[in-house]
């Protein structure tokens, strides 16, 4: 398979008033097309960087990050980002978050734009809603909502970062089951940042292990477990084995869950 | 259809219809008894209606002044100044905050200019003010507009501030402009704030405009104010008191009208 997404030796130094942070360190890796890949790594170790990097926000110091063999530009339009929280704006009402990205890009009188818009949400169970304002809705239909409004812009690339990290447990389980067959379906490749280990491993086809700052990659494991959703992988034969081998990788460093 | 509500639920909204009732009813009990009582001790001599007026009083001298034309003189330039005072500062104040908000270096430049202004007691200006605009409804729009302005550019420039780092980070990362951000985002964002900032700006307006007319005026409250003051005529004084809370009054209100439908 390509290579879709490849950092090739990436620095990157955070400037402050009173010191040069470095924050990573010559990274490198890459991730195949239509695969779900996970970052995960000790706190504060550049996690959210890697993405602000990918997504065009930031600009590395040294290195190249290609996409599709091209380098990444500012802002990026084959990428599209899906944050902590959902940051829906609630002055708006789902339809109008839904296609705030075409808005800004002039798109929102394009017809296949909005039949895409039309046609995911009525896909995924959220059409009923599309009038009503985001505090009407439960935590997981607001997180699908936020998924919705980056995909409408049709990405190459999803970024998701540690966008369940704001959800209790179960909702999180459904979520993530929900969150992985959008991207599968739409065959979208991903990129997630997670602390969760366990998360990791069960949407995952890669894993990248960072260490800590100023962070490489630390070591990088394809996974191809049993099962069709987040949920039946964590119940697969290997799911135990892959965690304890990302376990004692991450044993070193610090501040990673061991969630069940 | 009509939803079916439950016993519970009914006895709910009942409870709530009946605190409201009592609240009501007691805002008017208060106001009546302090009319009453007001009116008593004036009766009976217990203060001095020369000195704190009665409610009989003010009726009186409220008719007496609309018999003779002025009164709905005086009101009308009060509420024209204020009105014109709020507005420009209000729309001239916005217009800074959403200028320094777009360039920090022009913050920076200008933070201890506005937090002098803000600490000056804008009164002190009045004599100047009058010479550079001329007394009259000039001087008092002006006053208005220099009291309520700064706190409006420095609220208005908070809320614009504190607008989430991340919120603006996704707009980028969807390729919006900073125009795009402002409209789209910061202002809708902004937009509690910005109600909070017109309802302290009701009263602000009105205490620049009876500063104003006690400086230099020929017409309104304030001048009615002072002219009943110096000639001791208090009931002039208390009625366009009274008319002020009323006018006051009135206008937060609409105020407060705007900001429930900003909510629904």
């Amino acid at each position: 398979m390509d290579k879709f997404l490849e950092f090739k030796n990436v620095t990157y130094f955070y400037q402050t008033k009173t010191s040069e942070i470095h924050a990573l360190d010559k990274l490198t890796f890459a991730v195949d097309e239509f695969q779900f890949a996970s970052l995960v790594g000790p706190s504060g170790c550049g996690k959210t960087t890697v993405l602000s990097l990918t997504a065009g926000l930031l600009e590395a110091s040294e290195g190249e990050i290609l996409l599709d063999q091209k380098p990444i530009t500012k802002n990026d339009p084959r990428i599209g980002y899906m944050f902590q929280r959902d940051h829906l704006f609630e002055w708006r009402s789902i339809w109008q978050n839904i296609t705030l990205g075409l808005e800004l890009q002039h798109k929102n009188k394009d017809q296949q734009k909005l039949s895409l818009a039309e046609n995911l949400l009525k896909k995924y169970d959220l059409y009923g809603f599309k009038n009503k304002k985001p505090h009407e809705l439960s935590g997981g239909m607001r997180q699908r909502v936020a998924l919705i409004r980056t995909l409408v812009l049709e990405p190459a690339l999803l970024l998701l970062d540690e966008p369940f990290s704001a959800l209790d447990f179960q909702t999180r389980l459904k979520v993530c089951d929900d969150v992985y067959d959008i991207i599968k379906s739409e065959k979208k490749t991903a990129l997630l940042v997670t602390h969760d280990i366990s998360e990791a491993i069960s949407m995952s086809d890669r894993i990248i292990i960072l260490t800590k700052r100023p962070a490489h990659t630390r070591t990088i494991i394809d996974l191809n477990l049993e099962g069709n959703t987040p949920l039946e992988k964590r119940e697969a034969n290997d799911f135990g084995k892959h965690f304890e081998m990302i376990w004692r990788n991450l044993s070193s460093e610090e501040t990673i869950i061991k969630s069940p | 259809m009509k939803k079916q509500l439950s016993k519970a639920h009914e006895k709910y909204l009942k409870r709530l219809k009946k605190d409201k009732i009592i609240v009501i009813f007691w805002q008017i009990a208060l106001f009546v008894c302090f009319l009453g009582i007001w009116q008593l001790l004036a009766d009976t001599g217990v203060i001095d209606p020369f000195f704190f007026s009665s409610p009989s009083r003010i009726a009186v001298t409220i008719v007496d002044l609309f018999a003779n034309g002025n009164l709905l003189l005086h009101i009308w330039t009060s509420l024209y100044e204020t009105i014109l005072g709020f507005i420009i500062a209000v729309l001239l104040g916005l217009i800074i905050a959403v200028m320094l908000w777009w360039s920090e270096k022009l913050r920076k430049i200008l933070e201890p200019y506005l937090i002098i202004l803000n600490s000056l007691p804008k009164i002190a200006l009045g004599p100047m003010i009058i010479f550079w605009v001329g007394s009259g409804t000039s001087a008092t729009v002006v006053m208005s507009v220099l009291i309520c302005i700064v706190i409006t550019i420095i609220s208005m420039l908070n809320a614009f501030i504190s607008c989430d780092k991340d919120k603006i980070l996704l707009m980028k990362s969807m390729r919006a402009n900073k125009f795009q951000i402002l409209f789209k985002l910061v202002l809708p964002n902004a937009l509690p704030e910005f109600v909070s900032v017109l309802k302290i700006n009701v009263g602000m307006a009105w205490v620049g405009t009876v500063m104003g007319e006690y400086l230099s005026s020929k017409a309104g409250l304030g001048y009615l104010i002072n002219y009943g003051s110096q000639m001791l005529k208090l009931d002039i004084v208390m009625t366009s008191i009274t008319l002020l809370c009323v006018l006051a009054g009135g206008m937060y209100g609409l105020v407060s009208l705007l900001e429930k439908r900003q909510q629904k």
